[in-house]
């Protein structure tokens, strides 16, 4: 799909199948063939996507994302453990808005900041710190701990800097999510 | 999207020639041009860590050399140190209440690596005291550095000194009577001694080339290598200084620290980009992109290519400023621009021309008349504290178009950016009276336009196909330039647009 995007330049519309999605009064649109775990810790703020087959464990610590994020096929969040003396605890994740996260990517994180991208079959590590506007490419693995500054792009295993971003990101990533929301529409039944 | 992974379909003409996707552009408000990285002056603003996100004065930074004092980086893999703790048990083990002690060391949590691993001790504090290892060069370096800062100070008197001889300003009486310090010196029976910082400076004791080196010891020979004890060469690169050759060791290496940049138009001094201070913080406190004031143009679809037939090609116009603006598309004509420039280069030379003129006539004027006038240099460069920079001049584009675009006879209006267009979906009511030979559809302050495009006739199968129009918006300037006349001005702003359309899939 990643491909299609980057041809085209203006997005397609993304057909699915109106019985598979549930639409809150908020505008998130989750599929039914999700995994959500504890269900009460998992705050979607709004014209939020999940996607088929993602995992949200909410179950293990709260997990809360901004308006307008889009959880692709088969993306797991889970949120981060720290090993202490006398066990583990975990810690809430947080996700700010206009964040993608592609398919098949895991992501045991502590935050994500706003506008960021992370591309496909991606492992951010634990406890990593996602600033603002920063891109995690395809394919990346993300070491435990590792703090992404704003406006950098990550790449690689393990991810390193590979470059930067232009100034305009927030705004590039503002209109990217918008325009997925707004053409991620139900096929039309005829 | 394409901005973020894919490749650049939309390429715009930058002023100085190059084609650049838009959000990698910059748009001077003030000399109302396009502005790219090549022709921008680019300053540090701000020093960070990007680990602990804390700025870093300038001065500080260069002491560290540009090193965060409290981040380290793995010595193995380069990735991030993490401080771990261990806890030793209590201080005094028949005492129950006493308090468990806490070491601290560093741990690298993707390839293993710490800081037990090289016999570092491990440190009562988390954040530091961690030893740092003495360079066994350090003196000599030290000493050559010196001799280059003397030698830099020595050539700077120097310059000044000329320069004060040629301008003559203060005639000193030694002058006059020639008794100068040195002859005065001569003339009571003094060794002469030039001035202190006149010196010479003292050259450094010359590196001894050796024809001797000492014999490889026998172990080399006899005993097998152990790949996983010897240093990779980033690993050694990573520490200059010492550069281990066997992995014990690897010392924890101080973070790299990184800037935040602000860039400034070389043409009139403006900024066009100045970050804020705080190192997370995404915002800025002047941003003038072409993202934001410069329609974009984005390709949706176009018909299969085939060489010299015409086909349809949509594309997408977003006005991205709060502002109505008219397109019009007009012909690339590289000529023109061609023109233009070269326009330019003979404005330009005739200026120096000039220029050099009046001062030709001005000095021999002003120095009996005015001799604490600034001379030769015009007042409004002494104002800056910098030196000028060098102008980027305006060049000629060399990409070359294989493809025609029918140029449409009338042109259209788009609408301000209305943010809240998102949450009312109900009314979308234009009256604007388009085209619909041109206009296919549009929705609050984007427009699709249909063009039509021919492939030339020549093109062979499998060959890339570019179009190129020439795309011309009323640009408002929001700033007031004169305060009298508060209306925001307009100003038809041309840009070249070039299109990549793809390969042709076969001809006519």
């Amino acid at each position: 799909m990643m491909s299609k995007i980057s041809r085209t330049m203006e997005l397609q519309d993304i057909n699915y199948n109106k019985l598979d999605y549930v639409e809150t009064a908020s505008g998130n649109k989750v599929c039914r063939q999700t995994v959500l775990c504890g269900s009460q810790n998992i705050i979607l703020q709004g014209k939020v996507i999940v996607q088929a087959e993602a995992i949200i464990r909410g179950d293990l610590a709260n997990v809360k994302t901004g308006r307008y994020c889009i959880i692709s096929k088969e993306a797991v969040l889970r949120p981060p453990y720290k090993k202490f003396s006398k066990g583990v605890a975990f810690f809430p994740l947080s996700i700010g808005d206009h964040v993608f996260i592609g398919e098949r990517t895991l992501i045991n994180a502590a935050q994500i900041g706003n506008y960021v991208h992370i591309g496909k079959n991606c492992v951010i590590g634990r406890r990593c710190i996602l600033r603002d506007c920063c891109v995690i490419e395809d394919n990346t693995i993300l070491a435990p701990e590792t703090v992404v500054p704003p406006f950098s792009r990550y790449g690689g295993a393990p991810g390193v800097p590979v470059g930067d971003l232009p100034e305009c990101q927030p705004d590039l990533m503002i209109d990217y999510t918008r325009s997925y929301y707004q053409h991620f529409q139900p096929t039309k039944l005829i | 999207m394409s901005y973020i992974t894919g490749p650049d379909v939309v390429k715009y003409a930058c002023t100085c020639g190059l084609l650049k996707p838009i959000p990698q552009l910059y748009f001077c408000k003030h000399c109302l041009q396009i502005r790219c990285r090549f022709c921008v002056c680019h300053e540090v603003d701000s020093i960070f860590c990007g680990k602990c996100s804390e700025n870093i004065p300038s001065a500080e930074a260069r002491v560290k050399k540009n090193r965060c004092a409290n981040c380290f980086i793995c010595p193995s893999c380069q990735q991030e140190l993490s401080t771990r703790i261990a806890s030793k048990g209590p201080a005094n083990p028949d005492d129950a209440k006493s308090p468990i002690k806490k070491t601290y060391y560093l741990s690298c949590y993707f390839c293993r690596w710490s800081s037990r691993d090289v016999g570092i001790p491990d440190q009562p504090s988390a954040t530091g005291g961690w030893p740092e290892r003495e360079n066994v060069h350090i003196n000599r370096l030290q000493e050559v550095l010196d001799t280059y800062k003397q030698i830099m100070h020595s050539e700077k008197q120097q310059k000044e000194s000329d320069k004060r001889k040629q301008r003559g300003k203060f005639v000193s009486y030694t002058d006059k009577t020639g008794v100068t310090a040195s002859a005065l010196r001569k003339r009571i029976g003094l060794p002469d001694i030039p001035h202190a910082m006149l010196k010479k400076p003292k050259p450094p004791e010359p590196a001894v080339a050796k024809a001797e080196v000492d014999e490889l010891p026998e172990s080399i020979f006899t005993e097998p290598i152990k790949l996983m004890e010897v240093t990779t060469i980033e690993q050694r690169l990573m520490q200059p200084e010492c550069q281990p050759l066997t992995v014990d060791k690897l010392f924890p290496v101080h973070k790299q620290l990184s800037i935040k940049q602000s860039l400034r138009c070389r043409t009139c001094e403006h900024n066009v980009s100045k970050p804020e201070y705080n190192p997370n913080s995404v915002k800025f406190k002047i941003q003038l992109l072409a993202y934001c004031y410069i329609p974009e143009v984005r390709f949706v679809t176009v018909e299969p290519l085939r060489a010299g037939q015409t086909v349809e090609l949509i594309i997408k116009f977003t006005n991205p400023t709060q502002y109505q603006t008219t397109i019009t598309i007009l012909d690339l004509d590289l000529d023109e621009q061609a023109q233009y420039v070269e326009e330019q280069k003979l404005i330009d030379l005739t200026q120096n021309l000039e220029q050099a003129l009046s001062l030709q006539e001005k000095q021999p004027m002003s120095l009996p008349s005015l001799p604490y006038s600034s001379g030769s240099q015009p007042s409004s460069l002494l104002s800056l504290p910098r030196l000028p920079s060098v102008i980027v001049k305006p060049r000629k584009i060399f990409t070359e178009t294989n493809c025609d675009v029918a140029i449409p006879e009338s042109s259209f209006i788009l609408p301000p950016r209305d943010d809240a267009a998102e949450y009312d979906d109900s009314s979308e009511v234009h009256n604007f009276e388009d085209d619909p030979k041109l206009i296919k559809w549009r929705k609050s302050n984007k427009a699709f336009v249909k063009l039509a495009v021919t492939p030339r006739a020549d093109l062979k199968l499998g060959d890339e196909v570019v179009c190129g129009f020439t795309m011309q918006h009323i640009y408002t300037n929001v700033l007031p330039p004169a305060v009298e006349n508060k209306q925001p001005q307009k100003y038809d702003h041309k840009v070249r647009v070039f299109l990549t359309l793809g390969k042709v899939v076969g001809s006519e």
